[in-house]
């Protein structure tokens, strides 16, 4: 039959995303990235990335910022999900749905009756900034951090953990040799979506009042400043320092992080 | 080559900037060849849209006013009667001076766009801009609404200040004006203790007060603070050159001023709330803060709004300077440049918001102050002034209040209201600041190059977190933390590696 159709095709509209929203602007960054404001091409941007003490500063301080949120997430996120999965009760998908809902609200809202209740705790929000964000981006992340875990650790057969005491492991070797080896991978891709927003989600710091630039803040600075290749180097430095955490954390295909997301 | 792919990229994301543009902009009528489109690009809510409820009406003695539509849409119909041409007006807005400088960079994309006075000065600099013709200017035409009855003040400014040996007013037409100050609740702080820009650093008040995110408007509060006692002194005040000498130090970009400011911005930082661009408003009115930096029009919105709330909060303009700002009108080249029919719909468009009914219906919808002040084509925005605020018959504590430099004649004595006397630190004062507060007042212009470069590289140097400030306990943590996290993660691959051995097989789910 003449011109069949091939269901490649079908892969058509998402290369064509794919070329326009993420190729094309990558090379446009790229090439402000080593360009100086006059169009000359050079490093000096690079090398500005990493002699500035307030790029460093902010890269720190963005760092120990998304670490210390993570942690957080993983927390309390592990055990949610490991009684979730573990549980006997039938409305496994409302609970989830429940620990999913507050992401169907728009997050400004959230994060305004967030500031709400903190400043009925706390009084003045302005003396604790590191913290609020903390709990801030906690409350906006967690949800990306349940749902791979909770996914990972729905799908390991349970007769693991029985044949592991069988074999004479007590609970807490089979969690710590089975159940937690087998479930790393939802843990990484969980760490992975909650770990780099919180790098560079800067709306949450200015709703809470955290003055201090987290790399979102910074990048944007000097957009509005019209510095375009400073800003661009920051983003590029950003993605790499992304990448290199992706390929640490993840590089076996087979595992997890593929299909860690799709519980919804 | 590397130019040519970087050419093509550049090409193609302006290519897609313009497809998603045209897409958001939903076309109302398909526009025929004798209909003109003017694009114009204003800050959002800064023009009335209409769709006022019947308790609204503005009753003045010369007649009602009422918003029903948009200004932009009246505008259509009265371009249409007048001019005997139909006009439309593609309304489209922008968020601060920064983005709609960037939006334009990328293309022609507006006819006729509201920036700030120092963005007015950057652009004129850069020969974006197209002059007023010269029927703009003529007073005999009876719709030329704007120079007939702009304010003498605002008049006087737009003529006498210039950038490159080019006046204001050759290229832009105010819109809006106002002053910086600090907006306060009276229960809390004394009027002395606001009258200084030494506020945000009093310790009285730390984490009470916010400033702007916002460099210009941040840096002008501290010069204003670090030059206070050379500004206060008496050989300052009674120099015959005080207008320029204080336009020139509040204009001062100096490498040393420069690094005074970075001091005492994180002084600022470490006392103030936040650095906030719109909460601070909303935080006056709950209580959460009890000063904020301000300007003008905005107090007067959330001094109303908090008195719905039965808040009750005022203005306060520091003894020392004030930074007098602008919003006005400029028309872009590229499509408006050898097109006459364009460029008179553009000044046209002025023109009809400068009506003076058209101006209160402004004032009352976005509380800014409008640069007209009515007189040739009638007192309207005087009665409106006298509508919002003149005293009740039964006011105990009535005051004078003269606005004679704004709308006419200082010395007539025909512009003075009769006000409460709590007008004259509340929504009066902030909407009209008397002489006095103007007389003290500077422009602050656009920074070109080299002190653009060191004030932005000041504000991210204020902003950054101070890595000299992590102790080694700090470091020490941080490298634990990270060998930690190494540890775990060799841990958790090596281990994998013997629980591959015992994997089940694939399951269906």
């Amino acid at each position: 039959m003449k011109g069949t159709f091939q269901r490649k095709y079908l892969g058509i509209p998402y290369a064509l995303y794919l070329l326009v929203f993420v190729i094309l602007p990558l090379i446009v960054i790229v090439y402000y990235a080593f360009t100086d404001a006059s169009g000359r091409p050079g490093i000096g941007n690079f090398i500005n990335f990493f002699t500035d003490p307030n790029t460093m500063g902010t890269l720190v301080y963005s760092l120990v910022l998304a670490f210390v949120t993570t942690c957080v997430c993983l927390l309390i996120a592990y055990p949610a999900a490991y009684f979730l999965a573990a549980s006997r009760i039938r409305s496994k998908s409302a609970i989830l749905m429940l620990m999913v809902m507050p992401m169907w609200i728009n997050f400004t809202l959230r994060i305004t009756a967030l500031k709400e209740i903190l400043t009925v705790v706390e009084g003045n929000l302005a003396f604790h900034p590191f913290v609020n964000s903390v709990i801030g981006m906690t409350y906006d992340f967690l949800p990306f951090m349940i749902l791979p875990i909770y996914n990972q650790i729905s799908r390991i057969d349970k007769s693991l953990i029985e044949a592991a005491a069988d074999l004479g492991a007590d609970p807490r070797q089979a969690f710590l040799r089975v159940l937690l080896p087998l479930s790393m991978p939802g843990v990484i891709s969980g760490v992975s979506m909650v770990f780099l927003p919180a790098m560079t989600n800067y709306v949450v710091l200015d709703m809470l009042y955290n003055s201090t630039y987290i790399m979102g803040s910074l990048i944007g600075s000097y957009f509005s400043a019209y510095d375009w290749h400073g800003g661009s180097m920051i983003s590029l430095i950003l993605l790499v320092i992304i990448c290199l955490f992706t390929l640490l954390a993840g590089n076996d295909e087979n595992e997890g992080t593929a299909r860690g997301g799709s519980v919804l | 080559m590397r130019k040519k792919i970087a050419s093509l990229a550049l090409a193609a994301t302006l290519l897609l900037v313009t497809l998603i543009s045209s897409v958001s902009v939903i076309p109302v009528q398909a526009a025929s060849d004798d209909v003109i489109t003017i694009r114009v690009c204003n800050w959002e809510e800064y023009i009335d849209e209409g769709g006022w409820g019947d308790d609204e009406v503005i009753d003045l003695e010369s007649g009602d006013i009422f918003g029903e539509n948009a200004l932009y849409e009246d505008f259509e119909e009265w371009y249409y009667e007048n001019y005997g041409q139909r006009v439309h007006v593609e309304y489209s807005c922008f968020g601060t001076n920064e983005e709609l400088y960037n939006m334009l960079t990328l293309g022609n994309e507006f006819d006729l766009v509201c920036p700030s006075e120092y963005m007015i000065m950057k652009l004129m600099t850069e020969d974006k801009l197209v002059p007023y013709s010269d029927d703009f200017f003529d007073e005999e035409n009876e719709l030329n609404y704007y120079i007939r009855n702009v304010s003498p003040f605002i008049r006087e400014t737009f003529e006498t200040n210039e950038i490159d040996g080019q006046y204001w007013n050759e290229y832009a037409a105010c819109y809006m004006w106002g002053v910086l100050g600090f907006l306060y609740n009276p229960d809390v702080l004394s009027e002395e203790e606001v009258s200084t820009w030494n506020l945000l650093i009093n310790e009285d008040y730390c984490r009470q007060i916010t400033t702007k995110d916002n460099v210009r408007d941040s840096y002008f509060a501290t010069l204003g603070a670090i030059k206070g006692d050379l500004f206060l002194s008496e050989e300052f005040l009674s120099d015959p050159d005080y207008h320029d000498r204080l336009a020139e130090e509040m204009n001062d970009t100096s490498e040393e001023t420069v690094a005074e400011a970075l001091e005492f911005l994180q002084q600022v930082k470490d006392n103030v709330y936040s650095f906030e661009t719109d909460s601070g408003k909303s935080d006056m009115v709950t209580g959460k803060i009890f000063s904020n930096l301000q300007w003008s029009g905005d107090a007067v919105y959330a001094m109303d709004q908090a008195e719905e709330e039965d808040v009750y909060l005022a203005y306060s303009v520091p003894e020392e300077c004030t930074n007098l700002w602008f919003d006005g009108w400029v028309m872009l080249k590229g499509d408006i440049e050898g097109n006459a029919e364009k460029q008179r719909a553009c000044e046209a468009f002025v023109n009809f918001l400068s009506r003076p009914d058209n101006a209160v219906r402004n004032m009352y919808y976005i509380g800014y102050t409008s640069s007209i002040a009515g007189g040739t084509d009638g007192d309207q925005i005087f009665e409106y002034a006298d509508w919002c605020y003149s005293a009740e018959e039964d006011e105990e504590e009535v005051v004078d209040y003269d606005l004679g430099y704004f709308f006419g004649d200082e010395e007539s004595g025909d512009y003075i209201l009769a006000v409460p006397e709590e007008q004259t630190y509340r929504q009066l004062f902030a909407q009209y600041p008397p002489k006095e507060v103007t007389d003290r007042s500077a422009v602050m212009r656009y920074f070109d190059g080299d002190a653009n470069a060191r004030i932005n590289r000041m504000w991210i140097n204020v902003r950054c977190y101070n890595i000299g400030k992590i102790k080694a306990a700090g470091w020490a943590a941080i490298v634990l933390a990270a060998v930690l996290m190494t540890a775990a993660l060799i841990y958790f691959k090596s281990g994998k590696k013997k629980t591959k051995a015992i994997r089940r097989p694939p399951q269906p789910q």
